[in-house]
Parts: C-alpha cells; structure tokens; sequence
C-alpha cells in the first residue's frame, strides 16, 4: 500500500514548478491504516502562495486510490526544506526548465 | 540592417531575429509597439489586482493574491526590459508617461472592487492574456522574447487556477455568494470579449501578423478564449451570453449579444439591447475607464516624491 501512496504522490504536480511534489521533496512521510491516510508534508517557503492548491491536490488524488477513505495532512516545518531535498530527477525536471537547482 | 528582401526570407524561413541588427526599422517599430502593450497590460494588472486583492477573505488567500500580483510584475519587467534593450528608456516608459498613453486593455480600468471580481478577473483575464501571450510564445520571430515567455506562461497558469477554483467554490456555496459572482460575471464576460480587438472583418490587415509578432488573428484568439471560458463556466453552473456553434463541421462559439453594444462603466453594466459601432468602442477605449488615473498615479506619484526627497547631485 505504502509504494502505492508514494506513486500517487508522484503523479501531483506542483501548482506552479513543472515537477511532482514527490521530486521536489516535499513528502516527509505516508502511512495508512485502515483507510485512513496520513501525509506529513511541508513546502517551499512558508509563504507558499499554492499551498491551498498542493493540500486539495494531495487530497484529491489520494482518495481516488481504492481503499482510501480519509486524507490526514501534517504541514511540517522541520527540518525546513532545502533544495537538497530534491531527487536527482527532480533537479533534472527544474534544469530543464531553466532553474538552477 | 538587413535589406528587404533578406528580412523578408528571415521572417519567411521561420528564423528567429535575435538581435537590432537584423530589423528593419518597421519591425523595430511594430515589435516595440506589441512589446509595450505586453509590458503596460501586465504592469496596470497590479493595481488593479491590489486593490481588489486587500479584500481577501483569508491570509492564504491575500498570499496568493500578493504572489499573483508579484508575477504580473515580473512579467511587465520582462517586455520593459527588452524595450531597454532595443533602446527605449524603461524609466521614462513606466514613469513619465501620460496615464491616457499607456496601451493596456479597457477591461483594467473598470475596477474590481471585490475578491470575487478578483478571482474572476483571474480566470476571465488572466486566460486572456494566456492565449495571447501563448501565442506569442508559439509564433513569436522575435527570440529573446519567446524564450523570456516560458516561465511567463506557467506563471499564467498557476492565476488561471486561482481564479477557476475560486469561482467553482463560491458558485457551489450558492445564494448571495453565487449571486455576486454572476454580477461580476455578467459585467467582466464582454469586457473580456472585446479584449481581443477588432473582428477580422475589420481588420483586414495585421502587420503583426506579417511580422509574426504573433500568428492567430483577433477572432482566432477570441475564440480561444471562448472555448475555454464558456464550457468552464456552464460545468460550475454560472451563466455566460455565448454558446457552441458549429460551422462547416467545424465548433464556432457564438455571442448571444450584438457585438459591440453600449457599456455603463460607472455602472458596470451592458446593455444588451443598444447595440454600438467600433467607433464608439475605440472612442470609449481612447478616453480610458474610471480608474486609469488612480492606478498609474500609483506607482508614479511615489516615485517622483521618493526622487525629489532622495535627490543626489551626480
């Protein structure tokens, strides 16, 4: 179950980077149990104009996977985000783009 | 410079022109010009969306405004930029002109006096800006330009889903909420319309097109927009004077209202049943909306208080 959250997770997109929330590094953690979904996730900047939109969308697309009946998040601060957090694929997305990562 | 028949094969060939040395002076000129309407649209959308967006119902939300504000900047600096570069004086451009003179759509000076006109304004707007600028970003000759709209375009993006959100949210909290988004609605829908020019039947000629400043027509881009706007609008149960058409087996969305018609700024109101002339719209165009003023003394009037209590000898 657990692979299959963190492959959902990978399919939402960050609102406005063109890279999923799973390369970009910030989903600390995904556990479930029976039914109940809890994500621990933070985000770029504390000022995240997006964060409404990244918290619908996790939502959204986790409760589409069968057997997910409810969407915990935790918005965590620590340890902050850093661009280290990125996977090499994610910094390959944002290179692309024409970010320095 | 180029002599005409080489800038001719450029354009013809689909090169892309980097640099003055390839115009022609009637290039130059008609680039500057597509430039400086880009450059004011986005600049003028940041009072414009300011004074609406202090209005927001959340923290989040007034965040989110502020950073949509902040890309409009961003954008605006980007065409002004370039405009420095091909020798016009940014400061002067920004600074120094007359309210009247700067080439920004009407549609911003009618203002937005709620977060509800803001979040339409986000996706009536800010999708009209899309097609255009997408298309600019598709067929535009001119390099540093098409390449400066990549992130512009994402950016876009991202304000286009505030507003959608926004309205698909306020439209299913029902009763006075929806209500108030239909006024906004009602009165941003046209003025949203008619942001894309003259129909081709008037325009018969586009230098910009020549140029391939850009490469779809007024109508073409207009019904871009509408092949958006409308079904977006019908799928969160809000009514828009426009439905689908189809024309030579082809979709055609097609205006319910006589367009152009007469336009009560004061007001914000249509009026569906006096139909007007192009003339009376670039007249109405020409004399500006209510708040130009306002908003260009905005960001001009602190800047030439800040220079005369900051003045240095040089």
């Amino acid at each position: 179950m657990n692979e299959t959250l963190w492959a959902a997770l990978s399919e939402v997109q960050d609102p406005e980077m063109p890279v999923n929330l799973v390369d970009l590094g910030v989903i600390y953690g995904v556990t479930e149990d029976g039914g109940v979904v809890e994500v621990d996730l933070t985000f770029t900047a504390m000022g995240c104009p997006a964060s409404e939109f990244i918290l619908d969308d996790v939502r959204e697309r986790l409760l589409r996977e069968p057997g997910v009946n409810e969407v915990r998040v935790n918005i965590v601060w620590d340890p902050p985000w850093t661009t280290a957090r990125m996977t090499e694929a994610g910094r390959d997305a944002l290179e692309a783009w024409g970010l320095a990562v | 410079m180029p002599t005409q028949a080489e800038f001719e094969q450029t354009i013809k060939s689909g090169e892309l022109i980097e640099s003055t040395r390839e115009m022609t002076p009637e290039y130059l000129r008609e680039l500057k010009h597509t430039l400086i309407v880009s450059g004011d649209t986005e600049l003028i959308s940041a009072p414009a969306y300011y004074l609406a967006a202090k209005r927001a119902p959340s923290i989040n939300a007034f965040m989110t405004g502020i950073a949509i504000i902040q890309d409009e900047l961003a954008h605006a600096h980007i065409a002004y930029h370039i405009l420095e570069e091909l020798g016009e004086d940014q400061e002067k451009l920004i600074f120094s002109r007359d309210p009247k003179s700067f080439r920004y759509p009407y549609a911003f000076d009618v203002p937005l006096d709620s977060w509800t006109e803001l979040v339409v304004a986000n996706g009536f707007y800010d999708q009209a800006g899309f097609c255009l600028l997408g298309d600019i970003h598709d067929k535009c000759s001119y390099g540093p330009w098409k390449r400066g709209l990549n992130k512009v375009m994402l950016e876009e993006n991202f304000h286009l889903r505030n507003g959608r959100t926004w309205m698909k949210r306020i439209s299913a909290s029902g009763g006075a909420a929806k209500d108030e988004l239909q006024r906004a609605v009602d009165w941003m829908f046209p003025l949203s319309v008619e942001w894309f020019g003259l129909p081709d039947s008037k325009k018969m000629h586009s230098t910009q097109l020549e140029y391939r400043l850009k490469g779809l027509t007024n109508d073409q881009l207009r019904q871009w927009w509408l092949s958006t706007v409308v079904p977006y609008c019908e799928q969160i149960g809000v009514k828009v004077p426009a439905h689908k058409d189809e024309r030579d087996g082809k979709d055609v969305w097609e205006l319910d209202y006589p367009f152009p018609c007469e336009f009560d700024a004061e007001h914000k109101r249509w009026d569906f049943k006096r139909p007007s002339t192009w003339d009376d719209v670039l007249a109405r165009w020409r004399a500006r909306g209510p708040r130009n003023v306002e908003m260009v003394a905005m960001f001009q009037e602190e800047f030439h208080n800040f220079r005369k209590t900051h003045h240095r000898d040089s």
